[in-house]
């Protein structure tokens, strides 16, 4: 938006004021000056009408009195409007020049110096009335001057007498000194006048010229703002809904217009969907598809022009004219949001005035329109990863629902066929069945470790900000294997200590990491041993201790412990199903998480596994 | 010998219901069987079975979720004691819907949940104890 014009004569009310209000200070301590000269005049015996004066002083004081009435109290009082302060200060230099035109004929008339004090008036009124009216004012008060002298000389005026020790100070009405006097104060009250109105015209015109600029910063600094906050949005929302919504509504504001909108190309290209939209009646959003053959405005672009704008007295333009005739919109401009090339829709502002976009406007509005469609092109790729994220997930599911399945029926098929059901089996063949078994098992725990360490990829990521709390996890786990640990006549305990503060990360994610160390413990410790869960604080951690008095891992095995498949020699050997996908799982979520593990080992002694997770932030656990 | 129950087992796969059959009648019940919801339903109000084994996954992915929500709802079965069936968990909680909780929430609506392949004796065990309370009841 343009500065709202400031015409250099008509400053604001408040300007005038301060001026004024100054002139009325510098009259009281002016009269204040007269009267001491008048009464030095009078101590040091100079003969003079001084009465006269004391007149003067008091029309002075008068109409001094009378402007600080008028110019006192807010711009918003009395003198609120331009003309006012106008008319007050033409009042003031009028009545200043009359004043000092009364000393000058009371001190000698034309030829007296003090003739010059005019030269005040004749400045104010250059500084505060237009150039025109200062010439004027000028030109009155030499003609006045004129006039004076001219009756000065006829006897028309009577000549004052200050005497003083008998000589005559008033200089005498003589036509030499009365014009050389008038000829020079007329050159230089024109040229002061002259001089002063144009440099402060000048000065006028800067001020407003800064004014201007300073706006058009404000208003660039606005449309900075505004693609930042669609940038924002575009980075901090991947809904494209939400991000045009945000976009459309932020451009029509700081475009000041009525309404904005964008308008998505459908696959064919053959019509416009509404996506978003500010200002406009909600229905028509809802219901009106734009048919691009029956738009010649939307054509236009589609077809690749920079940029139209429109009035709606051509109604011919618009497939719904009507429309947004009767929502008050009288002008539109349109411009195309290029993804990956094309023309993908169109970012229209509506306004309500006729042809008010300027070039800056359509500068702006392309500006924000590459940033709408970068918005879209981000989203249309946020969407495309979910959907083939959501068909592996879905992908995956299956998968293990297939894999399982037939293993869950050969499993119960085995049992059925070791338990006798099916009629007595021999040891040997039992055995054998056995091992069967063992190798079904192995295959089915691989099948849940990989699904495990897939899903769990897919979940550290999806939420890195959730929190859960220490004393949940150690009750999950406790539940989880007190059995377990009971059938295999195993001493297990989970210790807790009170006020532990929250650990980052998902519970689920959480449990999965404890109960591969526990399961292990437990599956590498012989019957009689001890597991023990213990939790504690740490320097900005939870530490977690899992220890056993299990087989223990061989030193060399150590380094590669963490490795997908990986098994301990030791582990290997044991009648134990395992997959080697247990710890590979705890380091995956470990790592996530922002902790570390430790290990702390002898073969056959025991194995203390050592887990320092992060404590969640303080400030997001009160957000949420 | 008197037969302790009848008890229906719907699942889609051929080699679960006939182990199943075998091992619950060896146990002195009398099993009824379906392969999908749809013939289970059927059954139901012929048979008045006194327990019903459910697969989780047959042709649907939910199917016998949705089973178990519809007879849970039913006047008719709502005190039917159901034992749901799944081979998609890789672990399965003893005392509740553990992972289902998401698509259950508070409304569990089954008795108990068994991972397949099945733990024949706690299997033996948990259906001992639902039809001793049912009878006390």
């Amino acid at each position: 938006m343009a500065a709202v014009p400031r015409h250099p004569e008509n400053h604001p009310p408040w300007e005038l004021l301060e001026q004024i209000r100054w002139l009325v200070r510098i009259r009281w301590w002016a009269a204040a000056g007269v009267l001491t000269a008048v009464v030095c005049a009078v101590a040091a015996g100079v003969v003079f009408a001084a009465w006269k004066f004391i007149l003067v002083l008091g029309f002075i004081l008068a109409y001094n009195t009378w402007i600080y009435q008028r110019s006192r109290g807010r711009p918003d009082d009395r003198v609120s409007t331009p003309e006012d302060g106008r008319q007050l200060t033409l009042w003031q230099v009028a009545l200043d020049a009359a004043v000092l035109w009364g000393f000058t004929c009371l001190s000698g008339g034309v030829a007296s110096p003090v003739v010059f004090g005019l030269l005040l008036p004749v400045f104010c009124a250059a500084v505060l009335l237009s150039p025109r009216s200062a010439h004027l004012f000028c030109a009155v008060i030499l003609a006045g001057l004129g006039l004076t002298a001219l009756a000065e000389l006829t006897g028309g005026l009577p000549h004052p007498s200050i005497l003083y020790q008998g000589r005559e100070l008033a200089p005498l009405p003589h036509p030499l000194p009365l014009a050389a006097n008038l000829g020079i104060f007329g050159a230089v009250a024109l040229l002061a006048a002259r001089f002063t109105a144009a440099v402060v015209h000048t000065l006028r015109r800067q001020v407003d010229d800064l004014g201007r600029l300073q706006q058009a910063e404000t208003d660039f600094g606005r449309k900075l703002q505004t693609l930042f906050s669609i940038m924002e949005g575009i980075g901090s929302a991947l809904k494209l809904e939400q991000v045009l919504t945000t976009a459309t509504a932020e451009v029509a504001l700081v475009m000041q217009v009525k309404a904005s909108s964008v308008k998505l190309l459908t696959e064919d290209g053959k019509f416009l969907r509404y996506a978003a939209a500010f200002g406009l009646p909600e229905s028509f959003v809802r219901d009106q598809v734009v048919e691009v053959a029956r738009s010649p405005l939307n054509k236009r672009i589609i077809d690749g022009e920079p940029f139209v704008t429109g009035q709606l007295t051509a109604k011919e333009m618009f497939q719904f004219g009507e429309v947004l005739s009767e929502a008050q919109i009288q002008s539109v401009l349109f411009v195309p949001l290029h993804v990956e090339g094309r023309v993908m829709g169109i970012l229209g502002a509506y306004c309500e005035k006729p042809a008010r976009f300027s070039d800056r406007d359509v500068e702006f509005f392309r500006l924000a329109a590459g940033l709408v469609a970068i918005a879209i092109e981000n989203a249309r790729a946020y969407e495309a990863v979910k959907t083939i994220s959501n068909e592996r997930n879905w992908f995956m599911m299956k998968v293990t629902h297939n894999l399982r399945a037939p293993l869950a029926g050969m499993l119960s098929i085995l049992e059925v066929v070791r338990e006798g059901y099916l009629g007595a089996i021999n040891d040997e063949q039992s055995e054998y069945l056995r091992r069967l078994d063992r190798r079904a098992r192995t295959m089915l725990s691989m099948i849940n470790g990989l699904m495990a360490l897939s899903r769990n990829r897919e979940r550290t990521r999806v939420d890195p900000n959730a929190t859960t709390a220490p004393e949940e996890l150690a009750r999950r786990v406790r539940r989880t294997f007190q059995d377990k640990a009971a059938e295999k006549r195993l001493a297990f305990q989970v210790n807790l200590p009170e006020n532990l503060p929250p650990i980052r990360g998902q519970l689920e994610t959480l449990e999965q990491l404890l109960e591969n160390l526990v399961s292990n413990a437990i599956k590498y410790t012989p019957a009689e041993g001890s597991v023990e869960v213990k939790f504690a604080k740490a320097n900005g951690t939870v530490r977690i201790e899992v220890s056993d008095t299990g087989i223990g891992i061989p030193a060399a095995d150590r380094p590669r412990l963490f490795t997908e498949f990986f098994r301990a020699e030791n582990a290997k050997s044991m009648d134990e199903v395992g997959t080697g996908l247990g710890l590979a799982i705890v380091k995956e979520i470990v790592d996530k998480l922002g902790g570390r593990t430790l290990i702390e080992s002898e073969e056959g002694v025991g194995t203390i596994f050592v887990v320092h997770l992060p404590v969640a932030p303080v400030a997001k656990e009160a957000r949420t | 010998m008197d037969k302790k129950g009848v008890i229906l087992v719907v699942d889609d796969d051929p080699d679960i219901v006939a182990t199943s059959r075998i091992i619950l009648e060896s146990n002195g019940y009398e099993v009824q069987t379906a392969a999908n919801g749809k013939d289970a339903v059927s059954l139901l109000s012929r048979i008045k079975p006194d327990l019903v084994m459910l697969d989780v996954m047959m042709t649907s992915d939910t199917e016998g979720f949705d089973l178990a929500f519809k007879l849970k709802e039913d006047p008719e079965f709502k005190d039917l004691p159901i034992i749901m069936l799944t081979s998609f968990l890789d672990k399965v909680r003893a005392e509740g819907p553990g992972p289902f909780e998401f698509i259950l929430g508070e409304a569990w609506p089954v008795e108990w949940l068994f991972e397949k392949p099945l733990d024949t004796k706690k299997l033996l065990a948990r259906i001992e104890a639902i039809l001793k309370a049912k009878k006390e009841t």
